[in-house]
């Protein structure tokens, strides 16, 4: 058995990145060396915190945030946190209503974002980073990064089994695993059989089962001793799969990908059945699917392309298809408190009817 | 009498009355000459002119011209669908047919014409193979529903929503970028300019009005910098009519004044010489008519008018004792040429300034202005004694003159009351309270254009209604700054640039008042995530060299041609002063802590650049120019009259109207801008002209020992009613561009209107009250 490769957390490294910068470009010395400029005093405001930010690896904060690209969102009790493009990450006490931005240690794109319990979560994203927070997504440090690997390529999804246990994967066949709360990441790419280095998408918890992985061009593995060892599973579909659910049945998991394929199997992906998604008129739906997520009342709900939200109400059976009015793709839902979805991908959040119809539309 | 009638005769006025075959004769001869070349003067608007040349956003933006070719000509045609949306039979063949019409105008570029009808508006989608296209109305479409639902659904997959489609679906766009000009279709090896003229009335004609017509169910929005030209040439044929009007108006109000059509007729005739005389000038100097120096003829009209009218009543003053109509005009020469000659050269030294400001139409209305105002020495102040001394005044109008003469006017003496002892500090006070509520108030006043849509135009004219059309369906504004990024040659899709110039964006959509901001990291970044399965969270710049390059293949004008020069494309909500001040410092700011060796961040082009460095432009001249036309008209009054006191008399009144002027300006709305900022010029330049008659006829009798009232009263008796005939006369000229289909003209002539009617009131109220405090009669008596 070969030595896996330990990379070392840069979490230590993360909080002299924080400082040095600051000293070096202190707001203050730029304030008073641009209040030279008489124009300037008008407008006090704006340079002043465009210099805050300056000079710092921090995600910008914007008002504009809430409505920027965003790619996933998690719900922890009563908080949201989403997570998306230039390092954005907001978290929301009111079922959505108003946004914080959170203190975010990079500017580049997070993709996926996975909570333990109310306060401990992860979030993974492009120049293979993995962030973590302790306190509900209020505050982020980041925990690895590699610039290195295959020029950044993004990590695209996270999975904690407890405090301590997780897995990232990503582009190129990446994963890692961490048993330490990600002190150290631990890169297990050969424990799986993907030797062409597909992307991985997703990965998910089968209820009683184990672990599942789906990917680019349709791949899929497998772990019943959640994530020691890996079997390369036969695909019901060549094209790539961008996410998998499991369901409240034991074994039981769906996964969805390209042009409105979702495919249901009920024994850990030994078999598969396809699920035929109708639209409104009866076409067949041919938006790509890429993120869902079970409801507290046992109901599913999957999101994609062309605004398109599903549901099921029998654990995956069957699905009612919509495809909201703005069309706007969607990456990411999650359930509220009150019942309502909260949508994200295209143009931000949008709170959303059980549906995913707008709420306005009511 | 009065001294000046006993002066004798000068080397001047002998040469020219002497020798009146001989100027009747000249004059002649110039208005053929000069009439022949007005005739051929051209309504004419160049872009180049209205801009500040010498500003570096606009220097740079030449020099990196070629380089945003995209950035070009087009007019769009938005096609609204009244009821229901586009997605029926009717309004697509309705479509087609505009996209076929649109195809034939002359001028347009048929390769880049761009409707859902063009075989170029493709959808693409990612397929298990990679990418899968084709024509968003595909061959087989035939109008049936269940085409339509297959044209809604390669629409959404199109990326066309917000562009060639509506936000809303309820219009969609046929895009026509311009040639600025094309082959001649009967002789192929000759290439026609593009008329913007007949362009838009082609567009009105064979679209809007014919579709409309056609199909009731369709409304139809037409956009771009031809229409807007289009319009505003319309706009500036129409101004001319107000010609006419003016006239029509100062011809009976001339003849109500003179009681003498003779007269009227000859100072009419003199002036409309004299207007003749400056287009004739203006086009053998090689300038054509654009909308500001439209306003020219109609400023010397005015003024030409006024100058006449103090001719006409010299000498019907002068006929009360001369024995024949030769001598009255010879006296009234001698009388009134030094005077007029002062009044008009000031008004020359007054319009002079404005060559300080770096504005090609502003400088050229400053020639054209001066130069009118020196072709009016001729005409009136020469030609129109010499007619008058043929012709003569009728009997009655000389009856009324000496009638006027002897007769107590109880309006004159009761506005004389303006020099008395108690009445004077009582309008002083008065002075005082409006010039600080005046300054007060004044300080509301903004820099640039206020309103959204094309300034030039009125905020509810058609074209900003269309214009307000597009921009609330679809995603642009009309007001865009561009920030140039400069790498070296093939430096432009580097991952560095590419994430530089994505931080700029994103720093300026977080700005007030930006809407979005696009360059080529936009295109990248869609394409980056087309060539990842469409999957969203790829929808990132990449640091793989390879991908960046592949992704910018599509980009086609968001660089140039050696990948060094890659603009950004910021869109504003509108284009207040405010607005384009704050995204401008935002990119400066960027520029200053981001520019290194190999990329630097340049402001500035689009049409918001364009306007903020003309803004700041107009900023920094403002105080300049007020100084220099202040400072000119002062010398002259100290020239003419060599006193201080007197100089103040004259001057502080202007003062008062320039500062109420700013007020009102603020109060209305108006911005300081190209069209405004001449205005004080031309305001203070005509202004001192009632001033130099006024104090010039006190001054006389004064010396003769009047007190002042009683000066005053015979001062207002003989030329008060002058005066006021010019004020009005003057106001009239440009009263009646307020109602210019142009935005800034009405603005001109509002402010020019307010301008001459209160330098009037302030001349004929403030200077007597100023003079009881600066002026001794006494010394003045000693004097003489």
């Amino acid at each position: 058995m070969s030595e896996p490769v330990v990379r070392r957390t840069q979490a230590g490294h993360v909080v002299g990145l924080s400082h040095t910068p600051a000293l070096r470009h202190s707001p203050i010395a730029k304030a008073l060396s641009l209040c030279g400029v008489l124009s300037m005093l008008m407008l006090a405001s704006a340079p002043l915190q465009a210099a805050s930010d300056e000079g710092s690896k921090f995600s910008i904060t914007s008002a504009k945030a809430p409505h920027s690209l965003l790619l996933d969102v998690a719900s922890l009790g009563k908080r949201l946190v989403t997570v998306g493009d230039r390092g954005h990450i907001l978290y929301s006490d009111d079922n959505g209503a108003s946004w914080v931005q959170a203190k975010v240690p990079t500017k580049q794109m997070l993709t996926a974002v996975f909570f333990i319990d109310d306060s401990h979560g992860w979030a993974v994203g492009h120049d293979a980073q993995i962030l973590a927070s302790t306190d509900g997504g209020a505050t982020w440090v980041k925990q690895f990064e590699d610039l290195e690997r295959e020029e950044g390529a993004p990590f695209l999804d996270v999975w904690f089994k407890d405090r301590n246990n997780g897995f990232v994967v990503g582009a190129y066949g990446a994963l890692l695993e961490t048993t330490d709360g990600g002190a150290n990441w631990v890169d297990i790419g050969d424990r799986m059989g993907n030797e062409d280095l597909y992307h991985l998408n997703a990965i998910v918890e089968v209820k009683d089962s184990g672990l599942f992985v789906v990917g680019e061009q349709g791949v899929m593995f497998r772990s019943p001793d959640w994530g020691q060892t890996w079997e390369t599973l036969e695909g019901p579909y060549e094209g790539s799969l961008f996410g998998a659910l499991g369901t409240d049945e034991a074994g039981a998991i769906l996964v969805y990908g390209l042009r409105g394929h979702l495919f249901r199997s009920a024994d850990f992906g030994t078999t598969w059945q396809a699920i035929s998604l109708n639209t409104a008129n009866n076409g067949p739906l041919e938006f790509g699917l890429a993120d869902g997520n079970r409801l507290a009342d046992g109901s599913i709900v999957v999101v994609g392309h062309g605004g398109t939200v599903l549901k099921s109400t029998d654990n995956g059976r069957n699905f009612s298809v919509t495809n909201r009015a703005d069309r706007l793709s969607l990456a990411g839902v999650a359930a509220m408190e009150n019942g309502n979805l909260i949508l994200v991908g295209q143009g931000g959040v949008h709170t959303a009817a059980p549906t995913g119809a707008d709420l306005g539309q009511q | 009498m009065s001294k000046h009638q006993q002066q004798p005769a000068s080397f001047l006025e002998r040469l020219i009355f002497n020798n009146r075959p001989a100027v009747i004769l000249l004059c002649l001869l110039i208005s053929v000459f000069l009439f022949f070349q007005a005739s051929q003067v051209r309504p004419q608007t160049s872009f180049e002119k209205m801009i500040p040349l010498g500003h570096p956003y606009i220097q740079k933006m030449l020099e990196h011209r070629n380089d945003l070719a995209n950035l070009g000509n087009t007019v769009r045609i938005s096609v609204e669908a009244v009821d229901g949306d586009i997605f029926s039979k009717e309004y697509m063949e309705t479509l087609r047919l505009i996209n076929d019409e649109a195809f034939y105008i002359p001028g347009v570029d048929r390769s880049g014409l761009k409707s859902l009808w063009s075989p170029s508006v493709r959808w693409t989608e990612v397929t298990e193979e990679g990418f899968a296209g084709g024509e968003v109305i595909p061959q087989t479409y035939d109008g049936s529903s269940e085409s339509l639902e297959e044209l809604r659904s390669n629409i959404l997959k199109s990326g066309q929503i917000g562009r060639l489609v509506g936000n809303n679906f309820k219009s969609s766009i046929v895009d026509l970028p311009l040639l600025e000009s094309y082959a001649d279709p009967e002789d192929q090896s000759k290439q026609i300019p593009l008329d913007y003229q007949k362009f838009s009335h082609e567009l009105e004609e064979k679209v809007r009005d014919k579709y409309q017509a056609q199909n009731p169910n369709v409304k139809i929005h037409i956009i771009g910098f031809a229409k807007k030209v289009g319009d505003l040439i319309d706009g500036l044929i129409g101004v001319a009519l107000f010609f006419a009007v003016a006239i029509a108006i100062t011809f009976v109000l001339l003849l109500w004044f003179t009681h003498c059509f003779k007269s009227t007729l000859a100072v009419v005739v003199a002036t409309l010489i004299a207007v003749v005389w400056q287009l004739g000038l203006l086009h053998t100097l090689g300038f054509g008519l654009d909308p500001y120096s439209m306003l020219v003829p109609f400023l010397v009209f005015a003024i030409g008018i006024s100058h006449g009218v103090q001719k006409i009543n010299g000498i019907a003053m002068a006929s009360g004792e001369a024995t024949d109509s030769l001598s009255a005009a010879r006296m009234a020469f001698r009388q009134l040429f030094i005077p007029g000659l002062v009044a008009l050269l000031s008004d020359a030294v007054g319009f002079i300034t404005l060559l300080l400001i770096d504005i090609g139409v502003i400088r050229e209305l400053a020639i054209g202005a001066s130069m009118g105002v020196a072709v009016i020495i001729l005409t009136n102040l020469i030609l129109l004694p010499v007619m008058i001394s043929y012709i003569g005044i009728s009997k009655k109008a000389v009856q009324i003159s000496r009638e006027d003469a002897v007769k107590e006017h109880p309006f004159w003496r009761f506005i004389s009351n303006c020099a008395h002892p108690m009445v004077a500090p009582i309008s002083v006070v008065v002075a005082v309270i409006a010039l600080a509520g005046g300054v007060w108030y004044g300080q509301n006043l903004k820099i640039g254009d206020l309103d959204q849509g094309a300034p030039e135009l009125h905020p509810d004219s058609r074209y900003n209604l269309d214009n307000d059309f597009v921009i609330r369906n679809y995603s642009t504004s009309s007001d865009v700054l561009v920030i140039m990024v400069k790498t070296a040659p093939e430096g432009c899709s580097t991952y560095q640039t590419l994430s530089a110039m994505d931080e700029l964006m994103w720093k300026m959509e977080n700005t007030d008042g930006v809407q979005s901001a696009i360059s080529m990291v936009t295109v990248s970044r869609q394409v980056i995530k087309g060539m990842n399965e469409g999957n969203l969270k790829w929808e990132t710049l990449s640091r793989n060299q390879d991908m960046l390059n592949n992704s910018i293949a599509r980009a086609d004008g968001l660089y140039n041609g050696d990948c060094s020069v890659a603009p950004v494309l910021v869109f504003l909500t509108d284009h207040k002063a405010e607005t384009l001040t704050r995204a401008v410092q935002v990119a400066e700011d960027f520029a200053k802590e981001n520019n290194k060796e190999g990329l630097e961040f340049i402001l500035a082009a689009g049409n918001a650049g364009i306007e903020a460095a003309t803004n700041e432009v107009i900023a920094a001249s403002e105080t300049t120019m007020l100084i220099a036309v202040y400072a000119a008209v002062s010398i002259m009054c100290l020239l003419t009259f060599r006193s201080l006191a007197a100089t103040l008399c004259v001057i502080l009144p202007l003062v008062l109207t320039s500062v109420l002027g700013n007020a009102l300006m603020a109060y209305m709305g108006i911005g300081v801008k190209v069209a405004t900022l001449p205005v004080i010029a031309l305001g203070v330049g005509i202004g001192v002209d009632y001033g130099i008659y006024i104090y010039s006829r006190l001054e006389t009798y004064l010396r003769q020992g009047l007190s002042l009232q009683d000066a005053y009263y015979e001062t207002l008796k003989s030329t008060g009613k002058a005066v006021l005939f010019t004020g009005v006369c003057l106001a009239i000229g440009v009263a009646t561009w307020i109602f210019s289909t142009i935005k800034f003209q009405a603005d001109m002539g509002l402010m020019l209107t307010f301008m001459f009617l209160w330098n009037m009131i302030g001349a004929i109220w403030l200077l007597p009250a100023l003079a009881r405090f600066l002026i001794n009669p006494e010394k003045l008596r000693n004097k003489a």
